[in-house]
Formats: structure tokens, C-alpha cells, sequence
């Protein structure tokens, strides 16, 4: 199966932390780029067949079979107030492991690299009132002249 | 020493005793004379008190001892079990569960010494004398009498032909046969592993041929004071008695030569063989675990003769580690997907030579062997639950004042080891409820003609693919009127809904949050959080409850579980072009009806089939998605049972029966109600199951 193990990476990531550094797995969704976390990471597929699983939101896609265990799979999109998702070549989702929610997949339009921050490269988020989407955010990573918007995993995954 | 490594054990075991004196405990009250148990609870408390001394549990160990001593006076006959006594022994139970559970979350018993017990216990040894005397006396008393008791108990062993053979044997070599009884002190703790020293000690110098109790029971410390051998020695006795009594703790160790009728030796060649036959055995006894099974519990001699008719007192159990289960069954919900998508793989295919089906055969049976062994593993008798029960109703009559009594049918039935690790606590709110709101008083039993003493009944069964608990009591049953006018009170319902409710439904209000109609709040009851935890409980485990009651007749709980949770047979369909699974088990019949026998009855669509109206559910609609199906096309309908209820699911189409694995949908997607979890077909797919209860 075509998937991106990324274990070994984690590994990396846990070395690095000593040096107040985090790993990002940066994704795109329309032309923002999000960070994610790759400690929660359990590893990252192609898109293939959701079913659809009726009376639940609908930013809750379905189930997926991942090699036995049944996953569910959320759209990041739907989830953020975005269009919904168009389905490309480039689509992935990734299969995060939380430790409140269990294991859960998240729909992203595409994968692009993986980036390690330092703290300084790190801006945290203060919030003025609440913004939705800002409440997904736990701050903006620079890295090489781009931005990328940094995910609370926890606050994208739970209920509203 | 660092016992550490062994507090699991020594948790397991211990319940296991407690749960054990609970039982003899209870048994005892009733039949106070009776040897068998009180031999039963004075070893349980032996055991008890050994390894909580190993382990070292002091505060523990002083309280089982006084227990002990307790039961030894009972058991010497010096005492009577009275009532007030069995009292106390199950506050010494109570405060034994108590160190338990705080052992087991802290690793230590903590610091309650319970000194009030043991002086009560203290108070029945030696009325108005004090602790260090009665202490002193009754061990004394058991000195006399023991005394006269040190006999040579080997002439009580039966031996067989192959035994009789090797004395002979060794007797032609110039050999001794000798027959010992060793003593061990009272005191001591470790009683195995002394025996286990003497056991050393004599096979240095002699050849160890019978041993009673055996071996094994020896080795579980089921034995009492003393145990006999038979050995065969060049040695003198005085030397294996010399260095058995070496062996510290050991009050002396009586022993004569043994006779026994000579059987003809074969010359030559048979009788080293048969010398080594011996060596054989006295090597297996000790140290391997195929010994037969234990004929006595404790020494013949000291065991009345009413052995015969008891149930065998130890369970034997084989302790697997949960995890290592789960392993097990996951490796066949893979296989039984392999064999799924084998199937598959042959219907797409189209050319089906007869070798590839006789092969899927052959891996359908062997994974239906496999499930139903590994389920097996898992299945454990609910006695280990329901043992606590009368216990419990005894207390509770003491404490409501009503008597009361306790039937239980059925505790050999079997239910997956998580679903009764989890029902205790539902079938204990059921029985209170029963002792408490549902038998009278004794006075108005008296009044209606009924017995005084109120009975309480629990029976479970197997009704084919469903195990069925039955809480049924003797009182009064449900009083519906009065159920709802305190429905109507709480406003749980409104005064119109009340007047067009079924009695059924309105007993079924019980199972609302927050509902309760004792008229006083009770310690036992009455704060109505019983039954709706009762029904939330049993139907996580998916099973489900239901209430029979009549007036002054008293009522009947039935809970139905299911045998197994993780690997089903279920009826595949389709709906709108998605796969879903329904429950075989759920299923009654599959109905093929026109769309003009659907009937509107209340705007609701029903259907009158062969006599029985049955509403009709539209899975398209329940599951937001388009049916494939014209209107004006027949309608496949299967007709689903929830307890006596009937409703009837419209598909689109059918797509057979299949063996599914359950798979949970994990924490996320739990409320979605009518989806009970889902599965992996053959193709990979994803289908979800369908809770047919859910949607009734």
C-alpha cells in the first residue's frame, strides 16, 4: 500500500524536542498551509472509499477499513466552515492518534513536506473574542519566508 | 523478598477464598453440624492466612488467624455456629475485602487493624478471659489432643498393583519399605513449602512411591496438619526420621516399616524396568503437575466420612491473560476476513473450478472451529457473580426487617468473560430493588395469604442464540397506577399522555432517569438511580431488559444477553446502493409485499401480515439516502423482533447471509443510535451494522 510510515520520523521529532524544536507535516487546504503536529501522526493514506455513516455531522465523512481496524474520517474543510472537499489525485488523509479521541483520519486536500520549527519560529495565538477558525489554531510557524497556520489537533477533532 | 511478582496471584486467590467462606459461610448458618464445610472454611481461612503471612500482610494475617481459630474450635465441636457469631465472621469477611482492595490499589493493607473484630473473635474462643489467655489455652487444648493423635496414618493409603509390584521388588534387592506420617506444627505458615522440605529430605535417602494427599494437593496446601508416605530406602528409619524431624516447623514424624502382600517378582530382565518405573514417578510427583486428580481434600483421617455428595470444592480454572485472548480473536476476525474475500474473489471470478470451492469450504469450517473454540476460551460460568448474591440477601433482610429468601437456578450458564465481569452490578440492583419495592412487609404478606418469608428467584438459561437472566419475586408487583401518577408528578410524562399509555409502557417508565417511587428513600434503595443505570448497563452489553409484573403477584425481571459480541451472523443489504449488515439473530422472516398492502393506521405506515399488524420502517429514510426502487415496485421488507415487538425494515435488496466480524466504530462516532458498529466484507468495504433494537 502506498502510505507514508512515519514512525522513524517521530522518532527524530523526540530527539529534536531537547532542542525546543517541533516537526510540522505542513498541508494545504485551498492555499493555506496548516501544520500538524507529527507526534499524533500515526501515518498518512490516499483517499479511497469512505462509507458514509448516516445521523452524524456532516463534517464526519464516514468510516474507513485501515488494514482491519474501522477509522472514522472527518473533511477538514467541512470541519473549518471551508468549501467542501474536491477530491484530487493529491488528496491524503491522515490517520491521527489522540489520546481523548482514539485514533480518527483527517481528510486534507494535499501533503507537502514535513518542516521542523523552532520555538522562535513560532508565534503564538492570542485571541481577541473567538474567531472560528482562529480557535483551531495554536499559532503561526514562519519557515522560509512562508506561513503556516499551526492545528490544536484537540479543538479540530472535538465536537461542537 | 520481593513479592511484588506474585501480588496477582495472591489477589486472584484471595478472592477466590472470600468468595469461597462467603458461600460456606452462609452454609454453615444453615447447617451448622455439617463437617464438610466447616472443614471447607477452615482450610479457606488457612490458605488465607498463609499467604497473606508470605506476603506480608501482618495486620491481615492477624485477623485471619483469629478466624481460624474460630473455626478450629467449630470444627473440634468445642463451639457452636450461632447466628451473632456468623455475624461477626462476615464483618472479619467485610474487613478482609476491605484489605484487599486497598492492597490492590496501593500494594499495602493499609492501617486499620480492626482490633474490634478480633476481640469479638477473641470474646467467642474464651468468654471473659482475656486475649493472651484463650490464646494460650486453646492452643494448649489442641496440644493434649493432638498428642494422642500423632498414629501412623500410612495404613490408611490404598496402593495399587503397579506400588505393590515395586515394594516387592525393592524388597528382593534387599530394599526396606516404610511407611511415614509427618506431623507439622500448627503455627507453621508455609505448610507446602515444609512439606516441600521434608519431601527433599527423604528422597536424599529414599525413593518415594506413594504419598497422600498427593503430591499436587500437597503442593496447593490442601492438606491439613500432616501427610503420609511410602517410601523404599537402604537406609535405616531411624535416619529418615532423623533427618525429616530436622526440618524446622515439623512436630514430629511417626514411621514403622511397611507391609504389604508380596507379589511374585518376574526374574531377570523385568526387574530393573521396573525399578526405573518407580524412579519415574517419585520424579513426577513432585515436580510435575500430572498427578491425578486430588481424591481427598484433606487428610482421610481427620475428614469424617460424609465426603461423598459435595460439589468439588476447588474450581479448576485456567487464568489467560485477557490481552492474550483479544490477540487471538483478532488473528481469526483476519482469517474470517481472508475467507470473506476468497468468497468474493470466487463470485467475481465467474469460472469456479470445484477445487477453489472445496478450499473456501474447507477454511469456512475451520474458522467456525476456530471462533467457536476461542469463544469458548472466553466463556465463563456466572456463578463466580451470582455467588455473592445470598450473602447480600441476607444482609438485606437483616437490615429492611423482612425475611426473605434466596433461589438461584442456573449459575453453570456460560456468558462471555467481559459481559460477566459486567452484569454483577445491574442483576445486584434487580435483586435489592426486588428486596426492597417489591416484597411486603410480613404483615401484609400475612394479610394476602402468603408465605412470610418472601422468595426471590434467579434463573438464567440459554435461549438459543441469548443467555436469559430472571429476577422474579413473590411480592407485589408493579403498581401502575402508581408508577404514573408519580411519572405524571415528576413530569416525566403529562396527565394526557398517561391516559393513553399502555400498562406496558408505563411500567417501562421505571427505566426513566430519575425515577423512583419508594415512598422513603432506604439505605438499599430508593434514590432512583437503580434501573435506568440497570437498562443503560445491560444494553452497552447489548442485551436488553424487560418487566412482567402483575398486581400482588409479584414481577419478573428478564434480561437478555448476548452469547458473543464480536463475531455474528447478519443478513447483508442493500439500500441505496450502500451495504448494511442486520443481526441474524434479530431477524424473524424476510417478507416480499406489494406497496398496496401498506396501510396507513395514525399516519403511520403499517402492514397486516398473516393477522399481526406491523409497522413498517423505510431504511432510505432512517439512513438519509435515496431508495433505488420505483414506488410502484414490491418491497422487500425483513421483519425484525425487539423482546415481543415486531416491525418490519423496507431494503432494496438482499445480498445473503454472511459471518461477520464486529468492529466498534470507535469513541467518535458513538451516537449514532441506530448503528450498532460495523464491518469488513471481503472487498475491503467498510459496511456498518444496523441495530435493529435502536430503530423499533
Amino acid at each position: 500500500m502506498e502510505e507514508l510510515r512515519v514512525s522513524g520520523m517521530n522518532n527524530i521529532g523526540e530527539m529534536k524536542t531537547e532542542y525546543d524544536t517541533i516537526q510540522y507535516i505542513v498541508i494545504k487546504l485551498g492555499d493555506e498551509q496548516y501544520g500538524v503536529d507529527i507526534k499524533f501522526i500515526d501515518n498518512i493514506v490516499r483517499m479511497q472509499h469512505i462509507t458514509r455513516v448516516p445521523r452524524v455531522p456532516d463534517y464526519l465523512k464516514g468510516v474507513i477499513n485501515l488494514r482491519g481496524e474501522v477509522i472514522p474520517v472527518m473533511s477538514l474543510r467541512l470541519k473549518m466552515d471551508l468549501e467542501a472537499d474536491e477530491i484530487t489525485k493529491a488528496t491524503r488523509i491522515i490517520i491521527l492518534k489522540l489520546e481523548q479521541h482514539g485514533t480518527i483520519g483527517i481528510m486534507v486536500d494535499e501533503v507537502k513536506e514535513v518542516v521542523t520549527l523552532t520555538m522562535d519560529e513560532i508565534d503564538k495565538i492570542t485571541y481577541d473574542g473567538k474567531e472560528d477558525k482562529n480557535v483551531f489554531l495554536t499559532g503561526i510557524g514562519k519557515h522560509d519566508n512562508e506561513l503556516i497556520s499551526l492545528l490544536d489537533l484537540n479543538a479540530v477533532v472535538m465536537d461542537r | 523478598m520481593d513479592v511484588n511478582q506474585y501480588l496477582e496471584i495472591f489477589l486472584d486467590e484471595t478472592k477466590e477464598h472470600l468468595e469461597n467462606l462467603n458461600t460456606q459461610i452462609l452454609k454453615l448458618e444453615q447447617e451448622p453440624e455439617d463437617s464438610d464445610t466447616i472443614n471447607e472454611i477452615f482450610r479457606a481461612a488457612h490458605s488465607l492466612k498463609g499467604m497473606a503471612g508470605t506476603m506480608g500482610y501482618k495486620r491481615m494475617q492477624a485477623l485471619t488467624h483469629d478466624m481460624e481459630n474460630v473455626f478450629s474450635e467449630v470444627r473440634n465441636g468445642t463451639m457452636k455456629a450461632d447466628s451473632n457469631m456468623i455475624d461477626i465472621l462476615f464483618q472479619c469477611l467485610d474487613a478482609l475485602e476491605e484489605y484487599t482492595s486497598t492492597i490492590q490499589e496501593t500494594a499495602d493493607e493499609g492501617t486499620n487493624d480492626n482490633q474490634q473484630l478480633i476481640d469479638q473473635l477473641n470474646r467467642y474462643l474464651n468468654p471473659g478471659e482475656k486475649k493472651e489467655n484463650s490464646k494460650g489455652k486453646s492452643g494448649k487444648e489442641k496440644k493434649d489432643a493432638g498428642e494422642e493423635g500423632f498414629t501412623g496414618k500410612w495404613t490408611d493409603i490404598k496402593i495399587g498393583e503397579t506400588e505393590r509390584l515395586v515394594f516387592s521388588s525393592a524388597k528382593a534387592q534387599g530394599k526396606s519399605v516404610y511407611g511415614l506420617t509427618v506431623y507439622i506444627q500448627e503455627s507453621c505458615l508455609l505448610k507446602a513449602a515444609r512439606a516441600f522440605l521434608v519431601y527433599k529430605a527423604v528422597e536424599e535417602r529414599a525413593e518415594i512411591i506413594v504419598c497422600s494427599p498427593s503430591a499436587q494437593d500437597i503442593e496447593d496446601e490442601k492438606f491439613d496438619l500432616d501427610f503420609s508416605l511410602l517410601v523404599v530406602s537402604e537406609c535405616t528409619l531411624e535416619e529418615i526420621l532423623g533427618v525429616t524431624e530436622g526440618v524446622s516447623e515439623i512436630e514430629r514424624v511417626v514411621g514403622a516399616p511397611y507391609e504389604c502382600e508380596a507379589v511374585p517378582v518376574e526374574e531377570g530382565g523385568n526387574a530393573p524396568a521396573v525399578s526405573t518405573s518407580a524412579v519415574q514417578t517419585t520424579q513426577s510427583q513432585p515436580q510435575t503437575q500430572t498427578q491425578s486428580q486430588p481424591q481427598t481434600q484433606s487428610t482421610p483421617a481427620k475428614t469424617n466420612d460424609k465426603k461423598t455428595g459435595g460439589k468439588p470444592v476447588v474450581n479448576r480454572t485456567v487464568r489467560v491473560d485477557i490481552e492474550k485472548l483479544d490477540v487471538l480473536m483478532n488473528l481469526v476476525s483476519e482469517l474470517i476476513i481472508a475467507k470473506n474475500s476468497l468468497v468474493s474473489a470466487s463470485n467475481t471470478d465467474g469460472v469456479s473450478s470445484s477445487g477453489f470451492n472445496e478450499q473456501i469450504e474447507y477454511l469456512e469450517s475451520v474458522t467456525t472451529n476456530l471462533h467457536e473454540s476461542v469463544m469458548k476460551v472466553r466463556m465463563v460460568p456466572i456463578e463466580s457473580v451470582v455467588s455473592k448474591f445470598p450473602r447480600m440477601i441476607r444482609d438485606l433482610s437483616k437490615k429492611l426487617d423482612k425475611k426473605m429468601e434466596l433461589y438461584m437456578s442456573g449459575e453453570e450458564t456460560e456468558l462471555d468473560r467481559t459481559v460477566v465481569d459486567e452484569i454483577g452490578d445491574p442483576l445486584m440492583h434487580l435483586l435489592r430493588n426486588s428486596a426492597d419495592h417489591g416484597l411486603e412487609s410480613a404483615e401484609l404478606r400475612a394479610e394476602r395469604g402468603k408465605s412470610p418469608v418472601g422468595s426471590i428467584f434467579l434463573d438464567a438459561y440459554q435461549d438459543g442464540n441469548n443467555v436469559v437472566i430472571e429476577v422474579r419475586d413473590d411480592g407485589n408487583g408493579i403498581d401502575v397506577q402508581a408508577v404514573k401518577n408519580k411519572a405524571i408528578e415528576r413530569g416525566v410524562i403529562t396527565p394526557d399522555q398517561g391516559d393513553n399509555m399502555t400498562e406496558k409502557d408505563i411500567i417501562n417508565l421505571l427505566f426513566h432517569a430519575g425515577f423512583s417511587t419508594a415512598k422513603e428513600i432506604s439505605d438499599v434503595s430508593g434514590r432512583g438511580v437503580g434501573l435506568d443505570v440497570v437498562k443503560s448497563k445491560i444494553e452497552s452489553l447489548s442485551g436488553e431488559v424487560e418487566v412482567k409484573s402483575q398486581l400482588g403477584q409479584g414481577s419478573t425481571w428478564i434480561i437478555r444477553l448476548p452469547l458473543t459480541l464480536a463475531i455474528i451472523q447478519a443478513l447483508m443489504v442493500a439500500v441505496g446502493g450502500e451495504k448494511y449488515a442486520i443481526p441474524l439473530g434479530s431477524i424473524q422472516t424476510l417478507e416480499d409485499i406489494s406497496p398496496s398492502d401498506i396501510k396507513l393506521v395514525q399516519n403511520k405506515e403499517v402492514i397486516n401480515l398473516r393477522g399481526s399488524v406491523i409497522p413498517i420502517i423505510r431504511l432510505s429514510d432512517e439512513l438519509d439516502i435515496e431508495s433505488s426502487k420505483a414506488p410502484d415496485e414490491n418491497l422487500v421488507v425483513v421483519i425484525v423482533k425487539k423482546g415481543e415487538n415486531l416491525a418490519g425494515l423496507v431494503i432494496d435488496e438482499l445480498r445473503g447471509q454472511q459471518e461477520i466480524v464486529i468492529k466498534s466504530l470507535g469513541r467518535y462516532i458513538s451516537k449514532c443510535k441506530i448503528i450498532s458498529g460495523a464491518t469488513i466484507l471481503g472487498d475491503g468495504e467498510v459496511a456498518l451494522i444496523l441495530d435493529a433494537n435502536a430503530l423499533i
